[in-house]
């Protein structure tokens, strides 16, 4: 089981756009706020699978074979907070749009944190083989059609109750699916950053001269 | 044999798991299990053998994921993988055992938490129900919705008369994914009449104990429990409960009574059934007690009517200017707002009334009920006094429901009581019929028997009737107080029914209204009322009804009372002064101190003037802070709050004044079909709304007829649309085409934003502008309607 005690202030400053602006006292009260009521709606939930590349059918595109050179194994994973957090979002909105994008932000942050412990997990246990960062679909060249199929692999919505709409946004929101190449010897570190995301041309972050931590 | 006869036994021996026998087999990565019923039917055929030869006497056919949705891209027609499914367990099964349609979740969330529309989830239930005449039960399995289920359970009842058995997924804190507690999947599904109720899958046998405990304390039906064989490992997927250990559990939720069918679910195999059978050979049944008063429920949460519950009654535009102009302007979140206000206060249940002339109520009534429940969880009372809205609300409604009213009129009694029934609601009576409101408790109290007795005829639980004996004004009629009070004290007694009053009709046209009402509530009460439909947002009512429990020894311990009023925390204050200027406290965040001020300015000034040199101003350079990164983006949102603060102060003075309120103009915004994610759209509705815009929120997912429709009907010169995902860029070229093929609207401007959209390729598909932020839609907004 993965439990948050605390939600990266850096990272949800990073979401509220200007992470470089003056912290005010009621601000700090507000982030406070937020950050309790996500911990406490937060219910995290995972799966993940080691699965033999070749049949997956998950090589599609030019990004992920790149990504996944020298990988005979990949490990499929997925993560999610659960629908309380987006109902608690919904119902946030109806009443106070400032405090809504805070919390927004938070469980966007706690998602990504999620994530990092689960690959701790997956890490721990391949113990003595070689991990590649998480890759998503929506990366690159990378499918976001996939989506379906990293569910029906892990038998998510069965298992977590996290599914895609027909337009491939997993739901519940805070939701993450992801690969990591799996190989016996060291792998070759491929750089991680703007240059692999399909993000980089309409990236606010980088507009503003900051990264993600991406 | 049919499913009748087997219910004469003492247990039902159901099968084990499929999907983990099918894995075992050499299931490949990613395939889809039921299709296998076409190309290995020898292979799904074994298993189902193994399970009747170990005892099972029904089975459930390899079909739990032949909907539609997931074999889209297999290749195969959901008809063919059912028929041969089915066909495959009946010729496993040899006349032994029964073999059932198994039908798992359609594989997407229902709205609100995803986008499968009520419609969409049961046509596709409907398909697979159609295509299974052959079947002899329909069991749904693995459910965590209960807005699904109920559109399976329809589409089964509507479709086909076979008895229908449904089994839920709960986690080990006694509640599904979706939210859903015990009491309110088994109050839902035992009001919509189906055969059997239970739990499936996600734990082993002594982790769902206490939520098979449960069900025996909130159900009369026969409950199926088919646990996993243990918790799964994560990796490795393999399961730790022996079939004996599992035998023994199982024999032991048994005990709890009521317990009738009984099966394995994943990682069981024949063993395990063999086992089971084992220790139910020879055992009687027996049922336990239903300990539980007439309860109603939204998707997650039940409220038993065991004590008095306010019904609260402000979802009404009966009286309400600001009401009325909400529904003719779409503002659902004018409507979430005071649903939301009247839970803070207190309210148990909520009514929904929108009936008005101009708008279309069956609609609207559809909106707003989807809208609540995606915000809200308590349960609602339908409101209205056409069947067709009734019918309209009650398919959706996500949950068991209050139905307002039926009365004992015959037309009334015909046409209400049928949908109550067959929607397994709760429904209001009122002590009413063609010759008007009896003047004595008398003739009150016969119609009230008239109405309860009629239900009954139905197979309507007559305690889900509740009886309104009907508030008469007190000012015009002095005796009838009197008499609706003596017809309540009948009603509750002697036809041992739930009452219910809308109280603040009996001041009408007297002083000191609420020292009336307040005194009649407390009387009402001490009679046996159980449902006051009052205002909770009035403190001296909410209050009385608390004050009620402590002194009638419900509430123990006065313990809701003590947390009610002793938790009231001083208001934290940053600045606490009367004197700010209006700039500064909308820079500062600072509402009351904002609406102050502009109060004060008012006087010496006037609306428009203060509009435009003090409230813009203050704002763009709240926004030059935010652009140049100086603050965060909800201190951005809090200043736009505090001036909204502002706009109200403005617009009750020219309200007072008879001027007309100041708009600056009309803009429709919306997240396009498919997408929902609105946060975005939200942040700029709020900006436009406090430079003065009109702002129509027609809400994410939206099709773009309704886009189109509104603007055509509402004059609309703007259309902001907003998309997150590259997947949704194709609903707004597709949004934007349409406006642009509509003559009515060639002087509408159309502007654009959402993380993946760019500069070029908003031009590309068509739209006038491109909003960086919701700031520049302001700036947009500035150069359409040239203020």
């Amino acid at each position: 089981m993965i439990t948050l005690e605390s939600i990266n202030r850096a990272e949800v400053l990073l979401y509220l756009g200007n992470s470089r602006a003056e912290m005010t006292e009621k601000m700090e009260l507000l982030l406070d706020e937020c950050e309790n009521e996500i911990l406490k709606t937060a219910a995290p939930k995972y799966l993940y699978k080691t699965v033999p590349l070749a049949e997956s059918g998950l090589l599609v595109g030019e990004s992920i074979k790149r990504h996944m050179q020298d990988c005979e194994y990949a490990v499929v994973m997925c993560a999610t907070l659960g629908s309380g957090t987006d109902r608690l979002i919904r119902t946030s909105q109806v009443t106070d749009m400032s405090k809504t994008v805070v919390l927004d932000a938070m469980a966007s942050a706690a998602a990504e944190q999620v994530c990092n412990k689960l690959e701790h997990i997956i890490a721990n246990e391949n113990d003595g083989k070689f991990l590649t960062w998480r890759f998503s679909p929506g990366y690159g060249d990378y499918p976001i059609e996939l989506q379906k199929a990293f569910l029906t692999i892990l038998d998510a919505p069965r298992k977590i109750g996290l599914c895609t709409n027909d337009n491939f946004i997993l739901t519940p929101t805070k939701s993450v699916t992801a690969i990591m190449g799996l190989s016996n010897s060291p792998l070759e570190q491929k750089r991680r950053g703007c240059a692999s995301c399909n993000m980089a041309k309409t990236c606010k972050f980088r507009k503003a001269g900051e990264r993600c931590e991406f | 044999m049919n499913f009748k006869d087997l219910l004469k036994n003492d247990y039902i021996i159901l099968d084990g798991a499929m999907g983990t026998m099918l894995q075992k087999s050499g299931l490949k990565l990613g395939e889809i299990p039921e299709t296998l019923n076409l190309s290995h039917p020898e292979t799904v055929k074994e298993i189902h053998r193994g399970y009747v030869e170990a005892g099972a006497q029904l089975v459930c056919a390899n079909t739990f994921g032949a909907n539609g949705y997931k074999l889209k891209d297999s290749g195969c027609s959901v008809r063919e993988v059912i028929k041969a499914g089915i066909k495959t367990a009946k010729e496993a099964a040899g006349g032994r055992a029964l073999v059932a349609l198994d039908v798992g979740p359609i594989g997407q969330l229902m709205e609100p938490s995803g986008s499968m529309s009520f419609d969409t989830a049961y046509n596709y239930f409907k398909e697979e129900i159609l295509a299974a005449e052959d079947a002899d039960v329909i069991f749904f399995e693995t459910m965590t919705d209960l807005l699904e289920v109920r559109a399976g359970v329809l589409a089964a009842k509507e479709n086909c008369d076979k008895p229908i058995l449904v089994s839920m997924t709960f986690e080990e804190n006694k509640r599904t994914f979706a939210g859903a507690s015990v009491a309110a999947a088994a109050l839902t599904l035992e009001g919509l009449g189906v055969d059997a109720v239970g739990v499936n899958c996600s734990l082993g046998p002594d982790e769902l104990a206490p939520i098979v405990e449960e069900f025996t304390k909130w159900t009369t039906l026969p409950i199926i429990v088919k646990p996993n064989a243990g918790l799964p490992d994560p990796n490795s997927n393999t399961y730790s409960v022996l079939p004996d250990d599992f035998a023994q559990s199982l024999s032991r939720i048994i005990d709890f009574g009521t317990v009738k069918l009984v099966g394995g679910c994943c990682g069981t195999t024949p063993d395990y059934i063999r086992a089971l059978k084992a220790v139910t050979d020879g055992r009687e049944y027996k049922k336990a007690a239903v300990n539980k008063d007439t309860a109603i429920c939204s998707g997650t949460t039940a409220v038993e009517i065991s004590e008095p519950r306010v019904i609260g009654e402000r979802i009404n535009p009966t009286g309400k200017k600001l009401f009325k102009q909400a529904l003719i302007n779409n503002d659902i979140d004018y409507i979430l707002s005071q649903a939301i206000s009247q839970v803070n206060a207190g309210a148990d249940i909520l009514d929904v009334n929108v009936g008005l002339p101009e708008i279309d109520e069956k609609e609207m009534m559809v909106r707003v009920i989807k809208a609540l429940q995606s915000v809200v969880d308590v349960p609602l009372q339908i409101d209205s006094t056409k069947p067709d809205v009734l019918e309209a609300a009650l398919r959706i409604y996500n949950g068991k429901p209050i139905v307002n009213s039926v009365n004992g009129e015959e037309k009334s009694l015909s046409s209400v009581l049928p949908l109550v029934k067959k929607y397994g609601a709760s429904v209001i009576g009122l002590a009413l019929d063609e010759d008007g409101i009896p003047k004595t408790a008398e003739g009150r109290f016969k119609i009230a028997k008239r109405i309860v007795d009629r239900a009954k005829s139905l197979g309507i639980n007559p305690k889900d009737v509740y009886i309104d004996c009907l508030t008469l004004t007190v000012s015009a009629e002095q005796a009838g107080c009197m008499e609706t009070l003596k017809a309540l004290h009948r009603v509750k007694t002697e036809l041992e029914c739930k009452t219910c009053l809308g109280v603040s009709n009996i001041s009408f046209g007297l002083p000191n209204r609420p020292l009336i009402n307040h005194i009649f509530l407390t009387m009402a009460l001490e009679e046996g009322l159980d449902l006051p439909i009052i205002n909770p947002n009035d403190e001296d009512m909410t209050g009385a009804v608390r004050a009620y429990k402590v002194l009638a020894n419900i509430d123990k311990n006065s313990a809701d009372f003590i947390n009610s009023y002793n938790s009231v925390k001083p208001e934290k204050r940053v600045i606490q002064s009367e004197h700010v200027a209006l700039s500064d406290a909308i820079t500062g965040g600072l509402k009351s101190e904002a609406a102050n001020a502009t109060k004060k300015l008012l006087e010496i000034k006037n609306a428009m003037d203060i509009v435009n040199s003090e409230l813009i101003p203050a704002l763009d350079s709240v926004g030059e802070n935010f652009e140049k990164g100086k603050i965060f983006l909800p201190q951005l949102i809090q200043s736009a709050n505090v001036a909204q603060a502002c706009f109200e102060e403005i617009k009750k003075h020219l309200t007072k004044n008879n001027a007309a309120p100041v708009s600056k103009g009309k803009i429709i915004l919306a997240t396009v079909k498919g997408d929902i994610h609105d946060i975005g759209k939200n942040i700029v509705k709020v900006l436009l709304d406090n430079y003065g815009y009109t702002v129509i929120d027609l809400g994410r997912d939206v099709e773009p007829k309704l886009i189109v429709d509104t603007a055509v009907k509402q004059n609309i010169k703007m259309i902001g649309l907003s998309a997150l995902m590259t997947t949704t860029l194709g609903s707004m070229e597709e949004t934007i085409r349409l406006v642009r093929e509509t003559p009515e609207l060639k002087d509408c401007k159309i502007a654009v934003g959402g993380a993946v959209l760019t500069h070029d390729y908003a031009m590309k598909i068509g739209a006038d502008y491109y909003c960086r932020d919701a700031k520049d839609t302001v700036d947009k907004a500035k150069e359409v309607f040239g203020i």
